[in-house]
């Protein structure tokens, strides 16, 4: 540990304020309450208030819901549509196939729509009023460990104040090192200290590699005469065009309250071709007759992006240590094949806090009692739906109609499919080199039109989403060798980190031949596609000061 | 020496700002609520007089339930103790019932100074500052950028068009912050922690003895007739070339030919 920093004990400690971490919170403070143990506990988030960094579809599945807040409906739980009716498509350019028979699993009865921004201000409301410390606008920046890295001792936060040289300013305030018995990461997908526990202490080693998906969604507002809003359906999932059948990927459009709907298309980062850009895929889904349709006439309100874990099962890590948990998209427990993972994200958080409160019983901290948590999640609805879809996302992955086998046997096995263990390739190793017609079709774009209300540029979009970062610090993406973007990168790949952010952070400057990577860091809309997709490993996403980063309030 | 700070909670400028049905006002439910960031400026100029000279420094603000989490914010940074005017009859208030209202409440508070922001970024309004010292019947300094105080007086820098005026009066007195005043601290982790533990007092209209049929919504001075949305921020463009030279000729080029400027 670093000497000059005060330290700040807990009893336990929550990492990310997401719905993992929030539900595990709340369940513990209420199962504390029944044993009579008065925790200290407290919850970081590096977003300036909760929800501000939380970005979903969502349809959500209430399992865990019901059982944490059981009268959730008459809590004011922020629920959009009670109910969820589908229409499920192929999509070709300018035509669409309505798909006759819909997997169970892509059924929503029961489900409702939320806002995921605004739910977890709701849980964070919940956590507070039990009495837990929530603390927006604090980012974990570095691991605490213990002295020989066999266990976690707490997280400590990031300096804020420093300008971009690294020097204090006159406001400089240290980080704190917050220590707990018992530190849970939720820090969603692609998290960046759960990066450092896998290199230290190794919870990835045997797994397959961690793999994602990157989503870019709006919010819109209808004209109140639109019939969308006043007819049957509530849900549109597709597949297909803007993608073929080489990427994988889907679209969704969500009936909302308040004559707004939410609209996203979600990109699987194993992607081979090093020209695709999501953004322009989701202006091209846009246009498709069956969304234009509906948008018609719609006005942007906020828009963003973020990744979600597609791994599933057999990425899992190990989910306890000596000290600490790990639970949510964190670690890997996202149901691709529903694309849900908030419901198992609350139910990981929830299975935690019961093995937190046996630790306390116990006086006993270490991965002896902890691995409870590990045997809880085993038995859990967690298990049985991430274990039916363990070879999903690579079935998906396949080229072609091959992957309608492959699903479809995996339907009727029950989750074996063809293959048992189908292998995972990590999403920087897939891209293809570009070929010279490739090349030629990127340097001749086609025109498009934006009219700043329902079609937006990348910039007005990242306006939309409200992010706003410290300008004078130190920039939190690491880029190692910028050798390789002038050289090889370029030379192979055409930069492809210029079109995969979906917030125009990355730029080449070209001056009279000498090519240049430039940097936007306070674009950044914390989605972390860069670190997962750069086929070099080049980049590496750090937590900028706290509260920096988009203001997501309706996504 | 007993410092009082005026502080408005208002909606992050940054954060999806819609005008409501009835186009007087905005829509709150998704929005993110802040300190006013001209009041920030003022809890830190306290904040570092304080320190200097002893004291206390006291939040008082008029609003709702939730201002609770801006007084809270200032009790994180280091104020002492929070007093907020929470009266469901004094929504909606112009800005000079709000001076009325406060200045009711500083009746009741010991100050030698008191430090304001210059406005709040909600309503623009430039009031609330000014009245309340005239109702206080005190001196004030509006825009400053660097004060000292010295045997009972304090001395300000106001900023005004191209430059600054000095002036000078005994306390007690009421300031308004000016950007350029200091540079706001964050709230820490331990003193968000010690911030649960202050004092804050909750006051009705009744407690401060006002009147509730002189304050609030339907006894504005000033309505307000319409919201309009600012005009949408548009791309920016980058200005290219390699010389001084080359930039400013392509910059005239840009503003003659496509702002149509010059
Ligand atoms: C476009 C999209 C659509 C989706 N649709 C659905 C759906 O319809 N239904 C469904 O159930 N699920 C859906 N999901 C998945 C769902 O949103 C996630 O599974 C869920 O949010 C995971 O919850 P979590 O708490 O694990 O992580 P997150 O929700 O990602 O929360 C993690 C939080 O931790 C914070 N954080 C991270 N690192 C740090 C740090 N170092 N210090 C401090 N704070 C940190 C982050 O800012 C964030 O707020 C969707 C996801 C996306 C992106």
């Amino acid at each position: 540990m670093a000497q000059n920093r005060e330290e700040m004990p807990l009893d336990v400690l929550f990492v990310g304020g997401g719905p993992a971490n929030l539900a595990g919170a709340v369940h513990l403070m209420n199962l504390a309450k029944e044993k009579g143990l008065e925790l200290e506990v407290g919850v970081i988030e590096k977003g300036d208030i909760i929800g501000a960094h939380s970005l979903s579809g969502a349809i959500l599945d209430p399992i865990a819901l019901k059982e944490l807040v059981p009268d959730y409906m008459e809590k004011g739980c922020p629920i959009e549509e009670t109910e969820c009716r589908d229409e499920f498509y192929f999509f070709t350019k300018n035509s669409q196939y309505s798909v006759p028979f819909t997997p169970k699993y892509m059924h929503n009865k029961g489900c409702h729509i939320v806002s995921l921004s605004k739910f977890t201000r709701w849980l964070g409301e919940l956590a507070e009023n039990a009495g837990v410390n929530i603390f927006p606008g604090f980012a974990g920046t570095e691991v605490l460990y213990d002295s020989d890295t066999t266990g976690v001792l707490g997280v400590a936060t990031g300096d804020k104040g420093v300008d971009k040289e690294g020097k204090q300013k006159s406001n400089f305030e240290p980080g704190i090192e917050l220590t707990a018995k018992v530190t849970v990461f939720g820090e969603g997908p692609k998290g960046s200290l759960i990066r450092d526990i896998g290199e230290k202490m190794g919870i990835f080693s045997g797994k397959m590699p961690q793999v994602f998906e990157t989503a870019i969604k709006e919010v819109i507002e209808l004209p109140e005469s639109s019939p969308f809003l006043s007819g049957d359906t509530t849900v549109i999932h597709s597949f297909g065009y803007p993608f073929g059948l080489h990427t994988k990927g889907g679209g969704f459009l969500y009936r909302m309250k308040d004559s707004m709907v939410a609209l996203g298309l979600v990109v699987g980062l194993d992607y081979e071709d090093s020209g695709l850009e999501p953004y322009h895929a989701f202006l091209d889904y846009k246009k498709h007759p069956v969304i234009e349709e509906v948008i018609m006439g719609g006005k942007v309100l906020q828009q963003g992006a973020k990744t979600l874990s597609a791994g599933g099962y057999y990425t899992m890590p190990k989910l306890a240590v000596n000290g600490a948990l790990f639970v949510g998209d964190s670690a890997s427990m996202l149901n691709i094949q529903r694309l849900k993972g908030i419901h198992t994200a609350m139910k990981s958080g929830m299975l935690a806090a019961e093995s937190i409160i046996s630790a306390f019983e116990k006086d006993d901290y270490t991965v002896t009692t902890l691995s409870e948590y590990e045997t809880k999640v085993e038995q859990s609805f967690i298990m049985k739906e991430l274990k039916a879809a363990r070879n999903f996302t690579q079935a998906l992955s396949k080229h072609g109609v091959s992957q309608f086998v492959h699903v479809g046997a995996q339907f009727i096995t029950g989750g074996r499919g063809i293959f048992d263990k189908m292998p995972i390739e990590e999403d920087s190793s897939t891209l293809e080199k570009m070929t010279p017609a490739q090349v030629k079709m990127l340097e001749t774009p086609s025109a498009r039109e934006f009219d700043g209300e329902l079609y937006i540029d990348k910039l007005t979009g990242v306006y939309r989403s409200g992010t706003q970062h410290e300008e004078d610090q130190p920039c939190h993406l690491i880029v190692h060798d910028l050798n390789i973007c002038a050289g090889e990168c370029y030379d192979h790949y055409r930069n492809p980190c210029t079109r995969f952010c979906p917030g125009q952070v990355y730029e080449i400057e070209d001056s009279g031949g000498t090519r240049r990577l430039k940097l936007n860091p306070s674009n950044c809309l914390h989605c972390k596609t860069c670190e997962i997709k750069d086929p070099f490993k080049n980049i590496t996403w750090t937590c900028p000061e706290g509260g920096g980063g988009p203001n997501f309030s309706i996504t | 020496m007993d410092i009082v700070v005026l502080v408005k909670q208002v909606p992050d400028t940054e954060a999806l700002i819609q005008i409501a049905g009835d186009g007087v006002s905005i829509k709150t439910d998704n929005i993110k609520w802040v300190m006013n960031p001209y009041d920030e400026f003022a809890v830190e100029e306290a904040l570092q007089i304080r320190d200097a000279n002893e004291g206390t420094v006291t939040i008082l603000t008029m609003g709702t339930d939730k201002a609770v989490e801006t007084i809270r914010t200032a009790l994180a940074m280091g104020a002492d103790q929070g007093v907020l005017i929470n009266d469901p009859a004094a929504e909606g208030s112009d800005g000079l019932a709000v001076a009325k209202i406060l200045a009711a409440a500083l009746k009741d508070i010991p100050y030698d100074l008191i430090i304001a922001g210059q406005r709040g970024v909600d309503d623009d309004g430039y009031q609330v500052g000014a009245a309340v010292a005239e109702y206080m019947g005190i001196p004030q300094a509006s825009l400053v950028i660097k004060e000292e105080i010295s045997d009972g007086k304090i001395k300000c820098d106001c900023s005004i068009e191209g430059g600054t005026v000095v002036t000078e009066a005994p306390l007690p007195v009421l300031f308004t912050t000016q950007r350029g005043l200091n540079e706001p601290r964050y709230a820490s982790l331990p003193g968000i922690m010690k911030a649960k533990k202050k004092p804050l007092d909750q006051k009705t209209l009744a407690d401060i003895g006002i009147d509730p049929s002189t304050v609030g919504l339907a006894n504005r001075k000033v309505k307000i007739k319409a919201l309009n949305p600012p005009p949408e921020r548009k791309a920016v463009k980058m200005i290219e070339g390699e010389t001084p030279e080359e930039l400013a000729a392509a910059l005239i080029k840009v503003l003659h030919e496509e702002a149509k400027v010059v």
